[in-house]
């Protein structure tokens, strides 16, 4: 019964609250709906409303159409007058583009390629132009200007410039089936991320097929892979050469975890050089670690503790380096920029009514308020004087280990309130300037 | 300014000033049935925008019998059920299996404790299916086996749904009025 009451009162208040309830649309749903509008009422052909759009789309569209007709006859040829200055200038985008077409006469295609190997050989003279020539390459290299290098090799023993290529030309023909199709990596191990380079160091291949053991592929001859996560991976490459020849290679990349460096610092507020500073260490996965403090010195602990003779901000750094050789560094910097320091006087005092103390103050006597003196943090130069209410200096002091005791030239003062005024600076080089009152009560 | 007539009129022609007049006048009120049906603002304007192509291409079919505005309010309905089913494999729908409905003492809602911005927040929160049977259901009226019919599900899915859609809601309200009393709203 009470289910089917509630079930009312709820739909009641849907109903009651939102069936009419209206929403303001951002105003770029009306624009957006006004063109979509009027794209779909010009598709809704209606003859009623043929107006101009209309007769300018039937207009162009015929246009359009004589066009094409007219023009598709003159079209192989216009294909034949464009390739024709690839044989003058040799830019590799143009060979691309050549390669592209495929269609093009053999004729045309083969004096491209001739004419870019030559520049090759002029602009690295230092290398035997075959299989150097691609690894001198690819150290520079990306992608795309391997996959071109790789269309120059093949073509080469074609025109023996160099007398590698005929070495070359017997592999492709028989002797490849002996030949050592290897995988050549930049590093077999390192830390995540790992980037590897791969060559193939065999040049004789029509297609490269890599697998590197964490789902990816690549049919790039040189390929860059990056690892990016730690574990053991199977790289194989697949080659085939001409004529069916087939091999499959393999090796192992081991890519190590990375340590992660991290520390905290205590205390939060630390006061330099007063306080002495802990390094926590919270790395992860790491033997070895290198801390710099920032100042010029180091160490090579664990946690160190450490004090600075100075204040100053200072960029902390941990260098964490696991058993592998990773390392992480982390570095705080300005690490002790949160001031830590302050000054604070207390509003009453009882004077020790057996006799002056000259000032000095201990736990004992803070106990019993014997002494009026600041508690403060981080002070490096203080001048502290009380006044009577008279205006007269009754005490000066400027050693803040020394406060008033309440005598004034050996004499116990009236019971009242004093004015005091400090003026100093912090050890971070911040000034500081007080004023206020201090109840002298008896005891 | 131009009546209800005239301007059903005037779209019948594609008149532009008229579909703007029209726009201007109920795309508030749309947007508003709209927004029930979906998760964000966005995807109500969205909806908004098929619905109010459906109305300037369709309304010679509005035959002037029956209230124009509840034509409007079935057009978007209708659209809304149609985003559903094309957006329907998209959704990460969850079916909360155990939920456990607790009586609970305190479970009476007044109208006056919430505002319409907080019901939208509770109904877009939802999940998809909930929401739609929910809105069709309680706030459009349809009965279960309509419902079932224009979602193309069975009856007993859409009264479950309706009835799990409550439990959410009233949880939800719930949850919102401790929230609420302890901290009254600011405004």
């Amino acid at each position: 019964m009470k289910g089917k009451k509630e079930d009312k009162m709820l739909r009641a208040l849907f109903r009651h609250k939102l069936e009419n309830a209206e929403i303001i649309p951002s105003p770029a749903v009306s624009v957006q709906l006004m063109r979509r509008l009027r794209r779909r009422e010009f598709l809704h052909f209606n003859p009623a409303r043929f107006n101009i759009w209309y007769a300018g789309g039937i207009v162009v569209a015929g246009a359009a159409l004589a066009f094409i007709l007219s023009s598709g006859s003159g079209k192989k040829d216009e294909v034949n007058t464009e390739s024709l200055p690839v044989k003058t200038i040799n830019s590799t985008e143009l060979i691309k583009q050549d390669r592209g077409e495929g269609q093009a006469p053999g004729e045309d295609h083969r004096e491209t390629i001739q004419v870019d190997v030559k520049k090759d050989t002029v602009t690295s003279p230092a290398f035997p132009v075959t299989k150097s020539g691609t690894v001198a390459k690819t150290i520079s290299g990306q992608s795309k200007s391997s996959e071109v290098s790789d269309n120059k090799i093949v073509v080469l023993p074609k025109h023996s410039i160099v007398p590698d290529a005929i070495v070359e030309k017997q592999k492709l023909q028989g002797i490849v089936k002996m030949a050592d199709y290897s995988i050549e990596s930049s590093v077999a191990e390192g830390c995540v991320p790992l980037k590897v380079r791969f060559h193939c160091a065999t040049p004789l291949t029509d297609s490269c097929l890599w697998s590197f053991g964490d789902g990816g592929y690549s049919s790039l001859k040189e390929p860059e892979w990056l690892f990016d996560v730690p574990g053991e991976y199977n790289v194989s490459l697949e080659v085939y050469g001409t004529g069916g020849l087939h091999s499959l290679t393999k090796t192992e990349v081991t890519v190590f975890p990375k340590p992660v460096a991290r520390f905290e610092i205590s205390p939060e507020n630390a006061v330099l050089p007063n306080d002495e500073i802990t390094f926590h260490n919270f790395s992860a996965n790491a033997v070895k670690f290198k801390w710099n403090f920032g100042d010029g010195n180091s160490s090579s602990l664990f946690e160190p503790k450490y004090y600075y003779k100075s204040y100053g901000n200072y960029d902390i750094s941990l260098v964490a380096t696991s058993e592998n050789g990773c390392s992480d560094s982390v570095i705080v910097q300005n690490a002790f920029s949160d001031s830590g320091y302050f000054i604070e006087f207390p509003n009453a005092f009882i004077p020790n009514p057996t006799g002056p103390s000259n000032g000095y103050f201990s736990q004992k006597s803070d106990e019993s308020s014997q002494v009026f003196h600041p508690v403060f943090n981080g002070v490096s130069d203080y001048q502290l004087r009380i006044f009577s209410r008279r205006g007269i200096l009754i005490f000066e002091s400027n050693d803040i280990s020394i406060g008033w005791d309440g005598y004034f030239k050996g004499q116990l003062s009236e019971p009242g309130v004093y004015v005091w005024k400090v003026r100093g600076n912090f050890m971070n080089g911040e000034p500081f300037t007080k004023m206020g009152d201090v109840t002298l009560l008896k005891n | 300014m131009m009546s209800d007539q005239q301007i059903i009129k005037g779209c019948a022609k594609h008149d532009r000033k008229a579909q703007q007049l029209l726009y201007n006048k109920y795309s508030r009120f749309l947007l508003g049935i709209c927004l029930r049906y979906s998760t964000n603002k966005a995807e109500a304007e969205d909806i908004l925008q098929d619905s109010f192509l459906k109305i300037f291409l369709n309304i010679k079919d509005y035959t002037g019998t029956g209230s124009f505005i509840g034509w409007l309010r079935k057009v978007a309905v209708n659209t809304a059920i149609t985003h559903y089913h094309k957006n329907l494999k998209f959704r990460y729908h969850v079916e909360i299996e155990e939920y456990v409905s607790v009586e609970t003492g305190v479970s009476s809602f007044e109208e006056d404790f919430f505002t319409s911005e907080e019901l939208y927040r509770v109904l877009n929160e939802l999940p998809t299916g909930y929401r739609m049977v929910f809105n069709l259901y309680a706030i459009e009226g349809y009965k279960h086996k309509e419902i079932a019919e224009m979602l193309g599900i069975d009856t007993n899915t859409s009264k479950s749904q309706y009835s799990r859609a409550k439990a959410v809601l009233r949880d939800k309200l719930e949850a919102l009025g401790r929230l609420k009393s302890n901290y009254p709203a600011s405004d």
